[in-house]
């Protein structure tokens, strides 16, 4: 290893510069939160990345398939090599294009919930995922210059069941964050299907969400029959909720069983698998709609 | 000096651009690797603190601006990190192929610590312990799986990049 001479004095002047640099930028966004120069200049650094994103994405996912395909492969021990060759091609293509047809389908159920949740909605692919381990959050390839603005929630799924993904934590031009449902920071209204008892449900990372507030004494059995939890517009005055009601969250997974006296809580597993999520739907009644959290 | 410069901007940005892709799938049990805590300890393992340190810097503020967190915190983690290894590298004195991977472990886990305490102390962390420690962990032992890989890929970049010297008569 070659390690170059050091010059202590310098370097140490070096390490305290950048240290108290650090600290300013710390204590600068500390104060001025999303409307400083320094979210500014984020928001111009993800616009940076969103293509270089969108351009691995689309490089990578073939290779994936690719591999997802040979993996699939059955055993053709009696066969010659140019029929494995040959069984290979197919496999890989047939597993190709199952990969289409479901994009396909997927395409076809998000632009029909489109027309019946949101026709003004905005349909988007995702491009990446947040760069922290402490982050749970996607890019989509849809920005501010297709009408996508902060604070508007994210789904996906069919008409029958539209699922709730996230919301929209940042809009640049052409491109947006969102933060995911599962994120820890994430608080969304919820109703449970049978007993009609709202409370607040919390994002717990890759562990099953929280619904927490729920009125004590609330029976939820799920032994006998699944329950599951939508959001419900709450109105606050004369506004309404950031979320339209009805869009299915999960179902519940586990009752905490005599929490306290004061409240109900409940585990409640995605409905929405996170690691599969290619494209979704940006609804814009939201923003318009304006008003509370949750 | 020009060209090592876009060769560590190049090296940033590809470190972030597969962590957000990438990364995002191939995970090792629910963790992906920190990409840019790897870069950070290998070049300052090959450079030394001054390096080290700036390279922390631009890429631990590079991160921050990705984040939807308060920014800076990655920067000063990364800055003392790179800092502290290029120090710690003077006084290891081993000949041994794995000591690399050795200090990306430790170096890993440690400055992921650091920066899980500093976002605790300033509010913004709001992870139980658990995770947290499995995360350092997790996310150590894929950079040390991963610096084999990177390790002589970033030695051959920064000796390209490096000036050449010229011989005078």
């Amino acid at each position: 290893m070659a390690v170059g001479r050091p010059r202590p004095r310098s370097t140490r002047l070096l390490v305290v510069g950048l240290v108290s640099a650090s600290l300013a930028i710390i204590t600068l966004d500390y104060r001025q939160g999303a409307d400083g120069p320094l979210a500014a200049v984020g928001a111009q650094a993800q616009a940076f990345m969103a293509p270089l994103q969108r351009a691995v994405t689309t490089v990578t996912e073939p290779i994936g398939d690719f591999f997802s395909g040979l993996a699939n492969l059955p055993s053709l021990q009696d066969e010659n090599e140019r029929l494995k060759r040959e069984l290979a091609d197919s496999q890989t293509q047939a597993a190709r294009n199952a990969e289409l047809q479901s994009d396909y389908q997927a395409m076809l159920d998000l632009l029909e919930l489109k027309g019946t949740l949101d026709p003004t909605g905005v349909p988007a692919v995702v491009i990446g995922s947040g760069v922290s381990n402490f982050d749970w959050s996607i890019t989509i390839d849809a920005g501010a210059n297709d009408g996508v603005d902060v604070d508007m929630p994210v789904v996906t799924g069919t008409t029958d069941a539209p699922r709730l993904v996230g919301i929209v934590v940042a809009a640049n031009p052409s491109s947006s964050e969102v933060q995911l449902l599962i994120d820890r920071d994430y608080r969304v209204g919820g109703e449970l299907s049978v007993s009609g008892e709202t409370g607040i449900v919390i994002g717990q990372g890759d562990d099953d969400l929280r619904m927490d507030l729920i009125s004590p004494g609330t029976e939820i059995d799920i032994e006998t029959e699944p329950v599951q939890v939508f959001t419900t517009s709450y109105e606050v005055g004369e506004a309404t909720g950031l979320y339209p009601p009805n869009i299915l969250i999960g179902s519940v997974s586990r009752v905490f069983e005599g929490t306290n006296e004061i409240q109900t809580a409940v585990s409640v597993r995605p409905a929405v698998d996170f690691s599969a999520l290619e494209f979704v739907l940006v609804l814009r009644r939201g923003s318009e709609a304006g008003g509370s959290e949750g | 000096m020009i060209r090592r410069t876009v060769a560590i901007v190049v090296v940033v940005i590809t470190a972030l651009l597969l962590q957000s892709t990438i990364f995002a799938d191939l995970r090792l049990l629910g963790v992906r690797p920190e990409l840019l805590f790897l870069v950070t300890i290998v070049l300052a393992l090959l450079e030394g603190p001054n390096e080290g340190a700036i390279v922390g810097f631009a890429s631990g503020l590079a991160q921050d601006f990705l984040l939807n967190e308060p920014k800076g915190i990655t920067a000063l983690t990364l800055t003392l990190l790179g800092y502290g290894v290029g120090m710690a590298r003077q006084f290891i004195v081993s000949p041994s192929p794995l000591l690399p991977t050795a200090i990306v472990f430790v170096g890993t886990a440690a400055g992921i610590a650091f920066q899980e305490v500093v976002s605790f102390l300033l509010g913004t962390f709001n992870h139980p312990v658990t995770y947290a420690v499995k995360v350092a962990l997790l996310s150590a032992a894929y950079n040390a799986v991963l610096t084999p890989i990177v390790y002589p890929l970033l030695r051959r970049l920064s000796e390209g990049a490096r000036p050449r010297k010229v011989a005078r008569f």
